[in-house]
């Protein structure tokens, strides 16, 4: 089902090409869960868009008079020690966190896709440097890089989604090469390659479109995991810059504060760990509505403990 | 493959991929804006000093360069700090020169390897019951029940989680167990529970996987047919064969563990790699940042190799590569 091809050859379009996401809609829509868990991330979305508008104050306005102020009707999630509003922050941290996680996520997805393409097309020594260098990239945990990359680009928007994105490009690879191993020698790409078909053109008109699903539902498992690295960049103090807001400040901030002040950790980490479940739900529905057939490798997968974390850093 | 082929052959593979780490690492703070001087309190002073006497100000950046081979072409200096870190002979920080950087190791990375190890353990001896139980009730409330819990359990970090136990053993229900700071058995326990968490919920679904397949073996069949006791087929018929590819989630498992310590570490203000690391990165202390990544890599990369050497012995099918 999954890999029902849209195209018969070059121009003609089978008319109902969009019959497999109806199919696949309709597989996800029995996932009770996964349906709830995309109406959140859809609110998250949208706040995310509009928070800067709608927020009451500007994340870095201070009101020191009413520092530490609990919940109340004109600070519905109350104060930090500077009189930030919290309801403000947690609007603004939306906002950098999609554009962070999402950028990153799409950085390590096509770094990973193009790389994953070539050297399973390609074979010989550039796979095979490639292969290594995915190893190289498995042996360690990509969070040192990350920091790395932080100390030497710096702790604006930017270059923390750099320092996320770009280690996170071999879970990607490794998935695509693996796919494109299994069709290289199809009947597919042998009548392309027949018709005398470029290798980018058999990658881009022929293999990517196949992979596709694999890689939406990897970008779903990827995404609650660069939210998680990105506010763990936060807590050991080289995430976003203060006063620039990010989940993982306010949750910090909580760490160092929530015996005096409780309030600082409800809303923001009750938010974050909301959004953080809403993603894994979705990519547990996507999964089971995109690829139907690799069901079983999915269950090995989470056998595995792989599943829902995708990777474990 | 040869035990010993197979060893020197994975030793040298992580002296390679460390050796690459730490060089990339090095020529990232090497190319970093600012540096130790300007990133902390000394900076202040120096540059004052910078201002009033340019002469003093050249000599003592000069004689610190020098200590710390600063002054030499960047590729010797990388060349340096791999050699340094490889042979164990880590020198001391920019932070601290009068406390060789061995003697802070020995103080912190017992405390992290005590919580990453506690974790672990504490995972597997409750997960494995867990998921056995719910491999056993299947496709009942109880299983649903643990399943999703254990997602929950997974999605939340352990950041979040112990920010939580902060505010419910010191706000809510004070007084059981300390919150806060190091040194007794009982500060241990919040930190080792909110690591723990998610990797129960990872060894649960893991067991619950491979207890539901074995459960389907024709061996189990042939044990109940024989009219071996249920207990007995559940416990020495099936679990033991699902456990031996546990371990094979106990690697990955003790590698997130370990980036897990460093976040609630700085929680809970424990004195552990966390804390080395952090202020060693924030102040763009090189010899300490080096050198720590370099002890958590080589101790995440060792139990990688432990793990699979353990495979090996436990399944004698599997072959060393």
């Amino acid at each position: 089902m999954a890999v029902v091809s849209a195209t018969v050859g070059p121009g003609v379009r089978v008319p109902r090409r969009h019959a497999q996401w109806w199919l696949a809609w309709r597989r996800y829509k029995r996932n009770k869960l996964a349906v709830a868990g995309a109406a959140c991330v859809a609110v998250y979305l949208v706040l995310g868009l509009i928070g800067p508008w709608v927020a009451p104050q500007n994340y870095a306005q201070a009101n020191f008079l009413y520092a530490n102020h609990p919940p109340s009707l004109r600070f519905p999630f109350g104060t930090d020690g500077l009189g930030h509003d919290m309801l403000s922050q947690v609007l603004w941290s939306m906002r950098n966190a999609i554009e962070i996680t999402f950028g990153a996520s799409l950085l390590s997805f096509a770094i990973g896709v193009t790389l994953g393409l070539w050297g399973g097309l390609r074979g010989g020594v550039a796979d095979m440097v490639i292969m290594r260098l995915v190893d190289f990239m498995f042996a360690i945990p990509q969070f040192f890089l990350s920091l790395f990359l932080v100390v030497a680009m710096g702790r604006t928007v930017w270059p923390i989604l750099l320092a996320i994105g770009i280690p996170g490009w071999a879970q990607y690879a490794r998935l695509v090469r693996g796919l494109v191993l299994g069709m290289r020698n199809g009947e597919m790409v042998e009548a392309a390659r027949a018709f005398g078909a470029s290798r980018a053109h058999i990658a881009r008109r022929y293999l990517l479109p196949n992979v596709s699903n694999s890689m939406l539902v990897q970008i779903a498992f990827g995404i609650p995991v660069d939210l998680t690295v990105m506010a763990g960049l936060s807590v050991v103090g080289l995430g976003l810059r203060p006063p620039l807001p990010s989940f993982g400040n306010m949750i910090a901030q909580a760490g160092a504060n929530v015996l005096g002040y409780p309030w600082l950790m409800y809303f923001p980490a009750a938010i974050f760990a909301v959004i953080l479940l809403s993603f894994l739900f979705v990519a547990d529905g996507l999964q089971e509505a995109l690829n139907p057939r690799a069901e079983d490798g999915g269950r090995r997968a989470r056998r595995f403990g792989f599943g829902a974390r995708g990777r474990l850093f | 493959m040869g035990l010993v082929k197979f060893l020197s052959k994975r030793l040298v593979a992580i002296a390679i991929t460390i050796s690459a780490v730490l060089a990339v690492g090095y020529v990232l703070i090497y190319i970093s804006p600012g540096t130790f001087y300007s990133s902390t309190n000394m900076g202040q002073g120096l540059s004052q000093l910078q201002v009033s006497d340019p002469t003093l100000y050249n000599q003592y950046i000069n004689s610190l360069n020098s200590r710390y081979g600063l002054n030499h072409p960047l590729i010797v200096q990388v060349v340096d700090y791999v050699w340094h870190s490889l042979s164990f002979n880590f020198g001391t920080s920019f932070e601290n020169p009068s406390v060789p950087i061995i003697h802070q190791l020995a103080s912190a990375l017992p405390i992290s390897a005590l919580l990453a190890g506690g974790a672990v353990t504490l995972a597997v001896v409750l997960g494995v019951p867990l998921g056995v139980l719910a491999a056993l009730k299947r496709n009942t409330l109880v299983d649903s029940a643990l399943t999703t819990v254990s997602m929950v359990g997974q999605a939340v970090p352990s950041y979040v989680l112990a920010v939580l136990l902060v505010l419910l053993f010191g706000v809510w229900f004070p007084g059981i167990f300390p919150v806060n700071g190091w040194g007794t058995i009982g500060e241990a326990v919040l930190p080792i529970v909110a690591l723990a968490a998610g990797n129960v919920a990872i060894v649960t679904r893991y067991t619950r996987g491979s207890m539901v397949e074995a459960l389907r073996q024709d061996y189990v069949r042939t044990a109940e047919a024989k009219g071996v006791a249920r207990r007995r087929v559940v416990l020495r018929h099936a679990l033991r064969n699902s456990l031996v590819a546990l371990v094979t989630v106990v690697g990955p498992t003790f590698a997130f563990t370990v980036i897990s310590t460093l976040w609630v570490e700085q929680i809970f203000s424990i004195p552990g790699m966390g804390s080395l690391l952090s202020q060693a990165f924030q102040d763009k202390d090189v010899p300490m940042s080096i050198t720590s990544v370099y002890i958590l890599s080589l101790l995440v990369m060792g139990m990688n190799l432990v793990v699979d050497m353990l495979y090996r012995f436990l399944d004698p099918r599997v072959k060393l590569e």
